[in-house]
């Protein structure tokens, strides 16, 4: 097979954006702040990608580790026309195709593509119910969590079914292999097919987007749900000053900003927004495998996250995902140990449980 | 052309100051390829080495080890100019500026900001935003721009018929200038001078070549409380011209001034037609467009909008244009770079051809001749029109900053030739309009050598100055004395 194939299919998008270079996806990509080369940013990239196509670039290493030191957060996707994160994705596969995929995320492909799942876990979690719920790798590895999710669903009235579940790919995609991933999803359909006509919740916003996207699922985060009747629960309130970070793919690419927020203010916390929210938040630092090839990059992104929300006087930072929440709080972790102030990291679920069960 | 040896030579003395913030790594070199200016599709010039430095004193040393082997610098900012500024196209060493991006004094008593001139127009306004100021330079690539990129480009801004360009605005620079050394020019933060030679000014607009900036002071401005834009359909370029003047005449304060010719009106009336379905109001005798706003206390710019619909009304026959969401679309996808109104995203409009422009400065009295030949020469080097827009960018005059825009078929050569045939005409017409060939881009890889039509023997004074800071000739060779496309 052609490596380049994958990339072919953009030509026009990559030369358009050749001939474009307005940059306005460059100053605020939180991978282009923390290294500084151009050809971290999109634009720089999409110069590659052409490079590639015409031969006066060649795949090797370096080119690998750059495809994959980006989140695929979706951030210049949202200041531009074009479709960045599949050209990005692109990228990669055209480079795992060329040989050069990291061994880490080779592994972890493996991983998902044999055991069904990628991260380590004691037992599945299942659980008996009327209303489909997903978990996804991430939280079926975080029984704790879980608990407390479910708690948090069963007081809102909700009787969630979690069934055998296996990995929706995501990983393997983006991470391009995108041969494994059409092995990944035929799985997945088997497993999911009697649930294929019925709403399901779900919890990890990357996975929602899988689901919605490459399966074809209706799909509604559980949270959202949990919003929607807010107004009917009973909640202590909360005292404190906090931010919420919008995770890219629950915010900018499912387009769910205020519900959120809304459950934030019912608890009576006082919300400040950071400079870059909404629509153009910047990522945690946790997308696109990129805590996996280089934690250190991972880090610095989460710290950079935190100094925003230093930046407008929060205490706490408040978001909704399985990645944002022990990502952020390793940043800030870390921050601390720089600027001698720690900004917590909570989940909304978490805070939510508390509300509900004084 | 750098040799082999020397490029390695200057990576390996390079390295134990930047660590991995030099590479000469193709990939690298290959996203710092090629700007916003027209050429070719596959067109690139590679730098040798990429080099990222965060201080005046790392800027300091890089040029001494390329005075060491004699490689060209040149610096990079945001990447978007339309003159091929940040060509590489000697090789040598590209400088990337944006890790001077500190905010390095805020002097709230005298509105003042000292900066390092990587941060972009766009981070440094946020910044300001907290204190209630701005910063009111803002060219429209303001989101990828730098205040370096300003200075050496000598760009235009949105609000320039209140504040001017930067120079207006800029009170004192640091420059490492071709001999290696880091000297601060301009007059700290008083606005003016009038001791020693203005050696600040002669860096505006010196696009590189004769240092690279690496700081800046500038004067900042409280936010003003509210600011509305209106748009007024006029009879001829030219008399949207004298109406300007005549409401500045009036005592308006104006806080941005932007006119039209037909064929840009016609593209506005497009994206409103394709968005609202339905056809705006636009009588035939209208030739031109003026956009205005007004900024401050809203009552002072309610009173100023209905001062200024008057005037233009009664004495001008202007008609104010009635679809606001028109309006307000171009502003804020010009000037906000909110993108959705009209979804005119930059790339979404360059997806087959790509923009160019000769940005020509006259007399305001030859607007309309200057729309006639535009549209002649246009045609006869095979440019599709996509129109011209007049900016404003003195302060408290009507001026002619033009833009004479068009779609450039980058597919090939010959294209792209006869796009700079066409830049080459337009710039002989603003000559012999009493104007200027370049306004806002600058002379970048085009103009250069060929400028002697405009500057005649004062282009040897400006060689001297030039050899006075860069002796050895490598800051950005290859711009403003010498040029790639006219001849």
């Amino acid at each position: 097979m052609n490596p380049l194939q994958a990339l072919e299919q953009y030509i026009d998008d990559i030369y358009t954006c050749n001939r474009t270079r307005c940059g306005f996806c460059r100053e605020e990509c939180p991978v282009y702040r923390v290294e500084g080369y151009e050809t971290y940013s999109c634009r720089g990239k999409m110069l590659v990608a052409r490079g590639l196509l015409e031969g006066t670039l060649q795949p090797d290493e370096e080119m690998a580790r750059m495809a994959d030191e980006c989140l695929l957060c979706g951030y210049c996707a949202a200041r531009c026309a074009l479709h960045n994160v599949e050209i990005i994705t692109a990228l990669r596969e055209a480079l795992a195709q060329a040989g050069f995929q990291a061994p880490k995320h080779h592994a972890n492909t493996n991983q998902i593509l044999t055991e069904g799942y990628l991260f380590p876990r004691t037992s599945a979690i299942r659980r008996e119910g009327t209303t489909p719920l997903y978990l996804g790798c991430l939280y079926q590895s975080k029984p704790a969590e879980v608990k407390t999710i479910l708690s948090v669903l069963e007081k809102a009235g909700f009787d969630p079914l979690i069934t055998d579940e296996v990995c929706c790919g995501y990983v393997v995609e983006a991470t391009g292999d995108a041969e494994g991933f059409a092995r990944a999803q035929a799985r997945f359909q088997q497993v999911y097919a009697p649930y294929a006509d019925q709403e399901i919740l779900t919890l990890c916003p990357t996975c929602t987007i899988t689901l919605r996207d490459k399966y074809g699922l209706r799909v509604k985060p559980a949270i959202v749900a949990v919003a929607e009747g807010i107004g009917d629960l009973r909640l202590e309130p909360v005292s404190m000053t906090a931010t919420y970070h919008d995770p890219c793919h629950l915010g900018r690419m499912l387009g769910v900003f205020e519900e959120p927020r809304e459950i934030i203010r019912a608890l009576g916390i006082n919300l400040v927004e950071m400079e870059h929210n909404r629509t153009f938040s910047t990522c945690c630092g946790g997308g696109g495998g990129v805590t996996a090839v280089n934690p250190k990059l991972s880090a610095e992104i989460a710290k950079n996250r935190v100094r925003d929300a230093l930046a407008v006087g929060a205490e706490t930072i408040i978001t909704v995902c399985p990645t944002c929440t022990p990502t952020l709080l390793r940043g800030a972790g870390r921050l601390a140990n720089e600027v001698d102030k720690f900004v917590d990291v909570l989940d909304l679920w978490q805070l939510l449980d508390k509300a509900l069960t004084r | 052309m750098p040799t082999e040896t020397h490029i390695q030579r200057a990576f390996e003395d390079l390295q134990p100051i930047f660590g991995n913030r030099v590479t000469i790594s193709p990939m690298h070199r290959m996203a710092y390829s090629r700007d916003w200016s027209p050429r070719h599709r596959s067109a690139q010039d590679l730098p040798d080495l990429v080099v990222v430095p965060h201080t005046t004193d790392e800027v300091v040393q890089l040029v001494q080890v390329a005075l060491r082997y004699n490689l060209p610098v040149v610096p990079f900012a945001g990447g978007t100019g339309m003159g091929g500024g940040v060509a590489a196209w000697r090789g040598g060493i590209m400088v990337e500026t944006k890790g001077l991006n500190q905010i390095l004094e805020l002097d709230l008593d005298n509105l003042s900001v000292t900066v390092g001139a990587g941060i972009t127009v766009w981070t440094l306004n946020e910044h300001l935003a907290r204190h209630n100021l701005w910063f009111p330079h803002q060219p429209e690539s303001k989101r990828a721009c730098t205040i370096g990129a300003c200075i050496g480009c000598d760009n235009d801004s949105t609000f320039g018929i209140r504040y001017g360009k930067i120079l207006e605005n800029l009170t004192n620079l640091v420059l490492v200038t071709g001999q290696g050394e880091a000297v601060r020019l301009g007059h700290r933060k008083a606005s003016f001078t009038s001791t020693g030679y203005k050696l600040m000014e002669l860096v505006v607009g010196s696009e590189g070549t004769l240092g690279i900036v690496t700081e800046a002071t500038l004067r900042v401005f409280p936010l003003p409380q509210t600011r509305q834009v209106r748009g007024y359909l006029l009879r001829s370029l030219n008399e949207g011209a004298k109406a300007l003047e005549r409401l500045l005449a009036a005592g308006l304060a104006i806080d941005s001034a932007h006119m039209n010719d037909r064929e840009r009106l016609h593209f506005y009336t497009h994206s409103y037609r394709e968005k609202y379905h339905r056809e705006p109001e636009v009588p035939d005798w209208a030739e031109a467009i003026l956009f205005i706003s007004w900024a401050g206390d809203p009552d002072v710019v309610e009173f100023s909008m209905d001062k200024t619909t008057r005037i233009l009304r009664e004495e001008y026959g202007a008609e104010m244009v009635r679809e606001q969401e028109m309006v307000d679309g171009w502003w804020d996808s010009k000037h906000r770079l909110e993108f959705i109104p009209f979804k005119q995203k930059w790339p979404d409009s360059q997806r087959v051809k790509k923009f160019g422009a000769a940005d020509l400065g006259l007399p305001i009295g030859r607007l309309d001749k200057a729309y006639a030949r535009f549209r002649e020469i246009a045609a006869k080097w095979h440019q599709d029109i996509l129109g011209m827009t007049v900016y404003n960018e003195a302060p408290n005059k009507a001026t002619a900053s033009i833009s004479f825009a068009v779609f450039v078929d980058d597919s090939t050569e010959e294209n792209i030739r006869n796009f700079y045939e066409y830049v080459r005409e337009m710039s002989q017409m603003a000559v012999e309009m009493e104007g200027t060939m370049s306004s806002y881009i600058g002379d970048g890889d085009r103009l250069g050598g060929f400028n002697a039509l405009e500057h005649g023997p004062s282009l040897e004074y400006m060689k001297q100055v030039k050899a006075l800071f860069d002796p050895a000739g490598i800051m950005n060779p290859g711009k403003k004395f010498d040029t790639r496309w006219l001849r």
